[in-house]
């Protein structure tokens, strides 16, 4: 919202208030200022002058010389534009202009001949042909003959205001507007607010004989309209105009612009309509009809619905209402007659249209934020007197005003409040004469009895509803700073409550510290990726992962789907990072996949918490990886075996899935499937695990029961056996172990070996097994005898022959 | 006879401390100690000295070889110390070779931020909770006082599923979760990504938020103030300064924003907080009765407070982090810089 210092002026006294302070005030107030912006900026060093005489150049033929009166001094400026004259006054740009095209100003010489600065066109100083006549040519601006030489042109254009770009919060619709900012700014500084003029004088005719107004719908509280006969379309007053073009609002023509001044000035939209076009002299508001069209002047035609509220004549749509306005009734060139509309719309039924049909008009913007009740009343009266200022028509008597009578008109809010309550709320003892001077300041006219307020909501600030809502109107006046050195203990009239982690993410949080310290680095990626991520990973068709949530307005394709699977995103940051020549990864994410029940969605998806790892780093194995995923679930109390894992983007034949005691997959770990690494332009091996951490999360804590160390020493033997290549070290493990009985203290599998001797399919596994007993020191009998058991036992189950060496 | 032992006591001493390795010095205890050794011939020959000097000279032998042993084994140790250090001198390696095993990684900077700020929220009395991301209407808007339309859901860009579901665009959602299911008095904290459709150089498309609310009795803008003061000081240190202006969010009323120095900058105005020194940290506000009652909390018994920021800024500040997209670019000359 941008509204202008000149404006301002028209309602508060800002007499020795800079800019900058008011936008400091009105930020620390609640409406910030995005920026200041000054229209003279570029104007500096630009003057008006006059050109009293002109020769041609002696050396060049396009150029000439002109001797220039700029009232406080003469000189010359060689021009090569040809439209100017003997007698024409003009902008003139001298040493140090720095215009707004860019070009910055020097006294120079061309070809001999001295010229102390330029002149300017429309387009240098900034403005166009709407905003001053003569503007827009392609030359020089040729100004009025009555400006005086030695103005600043700043002066002369009216371009010396300045506008703020405030961000207005959306519980104040009543400051998208002049009179509210300069509301504000009056309750800031304790200044009275400047009543505006509503009067106008009316031709004794009534607007009933001209125009009727029947309002069918409820989404429109209220209509009022009035007529203007004989209108004068022609450029409005410059001091009109410098407003609109302050706060970037193109001038047009009189009609127009007032109800463009009424907006900005009133925060009410309006519209004008060519009486001539308005079938049956009616005016209807109702809900549009199925199919019916309308042709409007962004040069668009609509097709409409029962959704859409339409301001119609006895036959047809004239105006989607509060949105845009149709071609066919609006102002033009030949209009003579007006009626102009001041009303009131649902700002839902507003903000829905225009979301259907992409289009955020001025208008419809005001509207969805919100007009309120009372304000067409005021800005209808307003818009009269600027036609009648103006002299741009004539008004005739009377205003049509529907009112749809569920809605509330003008101060009838009266609000009670505690003043303790509020101070409480703060945590800061206003003084009371303090608040209710600060209120009062606000328009909240306000009395208080012992502890009780009595607040009387002005009209326009129907987002005061309670005690809370004081106390902000409260402090906001009063001054944050008042927290600066505020003392007390933190909670000190709370009660105490017991602070405590979540079990997860604590979790997750061991987990990541476990693989930092194993060389990993953490990732984020986007939960949000592209449904073709299935592909890449050549998930089957039946795959649950394939049912993926789809984002009905995605940002782009790449981020159109919530993620069922985490590898995508930590393959392609390892091709990236291959990509850029970074080498030795070892990556992780913690992060969620989101899992439909059904599609489309009813009800929430299940989101789960998974731990993902990838490593692609010369050297690494899969057993590294197993001790990653081994050491990450040590710390849990979960038992688990390992089966080959059957995900499908893992090589089979190097991959395990982590399966707990009740069946669940808990997670798999493995070589990724060549083909996949394809698909990601990965041409080394990347290894890749993933854990299900909400699984792990909810298991009781892991206990810990330690024995008695024994006294009696470990002894140890090792063994080589030869066994077929499918003999798993399970399997022998498991075998040593029973085969010891009570004597077993560990076995550790030292060697594997393969060759020529062996044969195919063998191999050699060599052991170590430790032995121990908690009641004596064992025998090298003892000793010989149990690993002469063990192998017996290995050549019955598995054909394990003892290696000869 | 007294000053022959003397004698040998004398030379002994001088022998030992001149003996340069362990060869010589045994040497030296065999010439005086040894079998044959002097002292000890001497002590052999104690019959032939006058019985009324013998007590004498036998405890002046005894004492000198004492003497003698206790040089022997000082001497030996320095020897054995001297040799040590000798072999030792042998072994030196260049200190500054790279160093084995596998070196250790990183977390995120996101993940450290978090776990600071939960730890010190932790230590205040909250509970960290969680919820989905994936979120209803209502519990996303309707129930934070943005009914459907209202003007201010154009504050946020949200990302739609359906009608009714979609990506939540805050974590406020988890007021309204703790709200329904916790008890008052409570204080929770809620870390958790949010979504929303813009997305340009300052903006992505999904951050991260940090929700706190507390319900109690007696709770006010003071404790707000005093709270945030706290976490400022924890997070960026003794010198951070505040700065507090006026805001709306629906489901809190008084609403503020709070500023803090830039971190980039320490304040002394850097692009990133455009020359004013401080950068916005934090949305914040006492809890709209409003929001209390349509979770079914006695708005005339308990008020809160709620604040949430966005944290990606503040990690990128603290960690002087030159462009935010590094958060999610994940390149390891980046991660390697967060050891």
């Amino acid at each position: 919202m941008k509204v202008s210092y000149n404006w301002l002026k028209d309602f508060v006294d800002l007499e020795g208030i800079s800019p900058q302070e008011i936008a400091d005030k009105l930020t620390t107030s609640g409406f910030e200022v995005e920026d200041v912006i000054y229209m003279n900026k570029h104007l500096h060093d630009v003057y008006v002058c006059k050109i009293t005489k002109i020769e041609k150049h002696p050396q060049a033929d396009r150029l000439q010389i002109c001797y220039v009166d700029i009232g406080f001094k003469k000189t010359q400026i060689i021009t090569s534009a040809t439209n100017v004259f003997e007698g024409a006054v003009v902008p003139v740009a001298l040493d140090g202009a720095d215009l707004a095209n860019g070009v910055k100003i020097k006294p120079t010489n061309f070809r001999g001949v001295p010229s102390e600065g330029m002149f300017c066109s429309g387009e240098e100083i900034g403005i166009d042909e709407n905003y001053f006549e003569g503007a827009g040519v392609n030359g020089i601006l040729i100004l009025p003959n009555d400006f005086v030489p030695g103005t600043k042109i700043e002066d002369a254009l009216m371009l010396n205001d300045i506008a703020f770009d405030i961000n207005v919060t959306p519980n104040r619709p009543d400051c998208n507007s002049v009179v509210g900012i300069a509301r504000e700014i009056c309750a800031i500084y304790g200044k009275k607010f400047k009543d505006f003029d509503v009067s106008y004088k009316t031709v004794s005719e009534n607007v009933k004989d001209y125009v009727s107004v029947s309002v069918e719908t409820s989404n429109c509280p209220r209509y009022s309209a009035a007529y203007i006969k004989n209108i004068k379309l022609e450029r409005s007053p410059l001091w009109l105009r410098s407003r609109l073009h302050a706060v970037d609002i193109k001038t047009i023509n009189t009609m127009v612009d007032i109800t463009n001044y009424i907006l900005v000035e009133q925060g009410q939209p309006m519209h004008a309509f060519d009486y001539k076009y308005l079938e049956g002299k009616k005016i209807v508001v109702r809900q549009a009809k199925q199919g019916e069209k309308i042709a409007v002047l962004n040069g668009q035609t609509y097709e409409l619905d029962k959704d859409v509220m339409i301001i119609a004549d006895a036959k047809k749509p004239v105006v989607i209402a509060g949105v845009i306005g149709g071609v066919n009734s609006c102002i033009g060139d030949d209009t003579k007659d007006t009626v102009f509309e001041c009303a009131v719309f649902d700002l839902k039924s507003v903000r829905l249209t225009a979301k259907k049909f992409g289009l955020r008009t001025d208008s419809s913007a005001c509207y969805e934020k919100g007009v309120n009740i009372n304000s067409p009343s005021v800005a209808l009266k307003r818009a009269l007197h600027l036609v009648d200022v103006l002299g741009c028509g004539e008004i005739v008597d009377g205003i049509i005003d529907e009112v749809n009578a569920k809605q509330k008109l003008e101060n009838s809010e009266r609000l009670h409040a505690s003043y303790k309550k509020i101070c409480k709320i703060l945590g800061v003892d206003v003084p009371k004469t303090k608040m209710i001077q600060i209120l009062n300041a606000l328009g909240i006219k306000t009395t208080i009895s012992g502890d009780d307020l009595t607040c009387v909501v002005p009209y326009f600030r129907d987002d005061i509803k309670n005690e809370n809502d004081l106390a902000e109107e409260v402090i906001r006046i009063y001054g944050y700073d008042v927290y600066n050195d505020i003392e007390g203990g933190l909670f000190e009239n709370s009660t105490i409550t017991i602070g405590q982690y979540d079990q997860r993410l604590t979790m997750e949080n061991n987990m990541k510290n476990i693989l930092v310290d194993m060389g990993f680095y953490e990732t984020l990626n986007y939960s949000l990726y592209t449904a073709s991520a299935c592909d890449k990973l050549l998930l089957p068709k039946d795959d649950m992962r394939r049912n993926v949530i789809k984002i009905a307005n995605p940002i782009s394709e790449d981020m159109s789907t919530l993620r069922t699977i985490m590898a995508h995103a930590l393959l392609l940051d390892v091709a990236y990072n291959l990509s850029v020549g970074n080498k030795d990864l070892r990556f992780f994410e913690v992060g969620r996949i989101y899992l439909p029940k059904q599609l489309p969605l009813t009800e929430l998806p299940v989101e789960n918490n998974r731990l993902s790892i990838a490593v692609c780093e010369e050297g690494y194995d899969f057993f590294m990886m197993k001790r990653v995923i081994e050491n990450l679930l040590l710390g849990t109390s979960l038992r688990y075996k390992l089966e080959r894992s059957k995900e499908v983007f893992l090589h089979r034949g190097v991959s395990a899935d982590i399966i707990a005691t009740d069946g669940t997959v808990v997670g798999w770990f493995g070589k990724v499937h060549k083909a996949v690494l394809k698909n990601y332009d990965i041409s080394q091996d990347v290894y890749y695990a993933e854990i299900d951490t909400d699984y792990l999360s909810k298991l009781p804590e892991k206990k810990y029961a330690t024995k008695e160390i024994s006294k009696f020493p470990v002894v140890e033997r090792d063994i080589a056996v030869v066994v077929d290549e499918n003999v798993t070290n399970q399997e022998l493990s498991s075998a040593i172990k029973s085969a010891c009985g009570k004597i077993f203290y560990d076995v550790v599998l030292f060697d594997v070996y393969r060759n020529k001797v062996l044969g195919d399919g063998k191999k050699s596994m060599a052991y170590k097994i430790l032995f121990m007993s908690d009641e004596k020191t064992l025998t090298g009998d003892e000793i010989n005898a149990t690993v002469g058991k063990v192998l017996r036992s290995l050549e019955h189950r598995y054909g394990a022959k003892l290696r000869q060496v | 006879m007294k000053e022959k032992i003397e004698e040998i006591l004398k030379n002994g001493i001088v022998e030992i401390e001149s003996a340069t390795d362990l060869k010589i010095l045994d040497e030296i205890r065999v010439k005086y100690l040894g079998k044959t050794g002097l002292l000890t011939q001497i002590l052999r020959g104690m019959k032939e000295v006058p019985p009324e000097q013998r007590r004498e000279v036998g405890s002046l032998a005894n004492s000198v070889r004492e003497q003698l042993e206790n040089k022997l084994s000082e001497t030996l140790a320095n020897l054995e110390n001297a040799e040590l250090a000798r072999e030792m001198e042998k072994e030196k390696i260049d200190i500054t070779e790279p160093s084995k095993g596998v070196a250790k990684g990183a977390l995120h900077p996101l993940t450290r931020f978090n776990n600071k700020f939960m730890e010190i929220c932790v230590e205040m009395g909250f509970t960290v909770i969680q919820g989905p991301e994936v979120e209803t209407d209502y519990y996303n808007f309707e129930a934070l006082n943005v009914p459907k339309n209202h003007p201010a859901r154009d504050m946020q860009d949200t990302f739609f599923i359906t009608d009714n579901i979609l990506l939540r665009s805050q974590t406020s959602n988890m007021q309204v979760r703790a709200m329904e299911t916790m008890k008052p008095p409570f204080k929770i904290v809620c870390p958790g990504r949010v979504y929303r459709n813009d997305s340009d150089s300052s903006h992505s498309p999904i951050f991260n938020q940090f929700e706190a609310l507390v319900i109690d009795e007696n709770i006010g803008l003071k404790d707000l103030m005093l709270m945030i003061k706290e976490i400022l000081r924890r997070l960026f240190g003794e010198n951070v300064k505040m700065r507090v202006r006026p805001s709306y969010f629906p489901f809190t009323e008084p609403s503020i924003e709070i500023d803090a120095t830039c971190q980039m900058c320490q304040g002394r105005g850097c692009s990133l907080c455009k020359g004013s020194g401080f950068s916005e940290v934090f949305g914040a506000g006492v809890v709209n009765p409003k929001v209390l009652e349509m979770s079914g909390i006695d708005s005339k018994k308990y008020s809160g407070f709620a604040f949430g920021p966005g944290i990606d800024r503040s990690v990128m500040v603290t960690n002087k982090i030159p462009n935010i997209k590094y958060l999610f670019r994940n390149d390891l000359r980046f991660l390697k810089q967060m050891r």
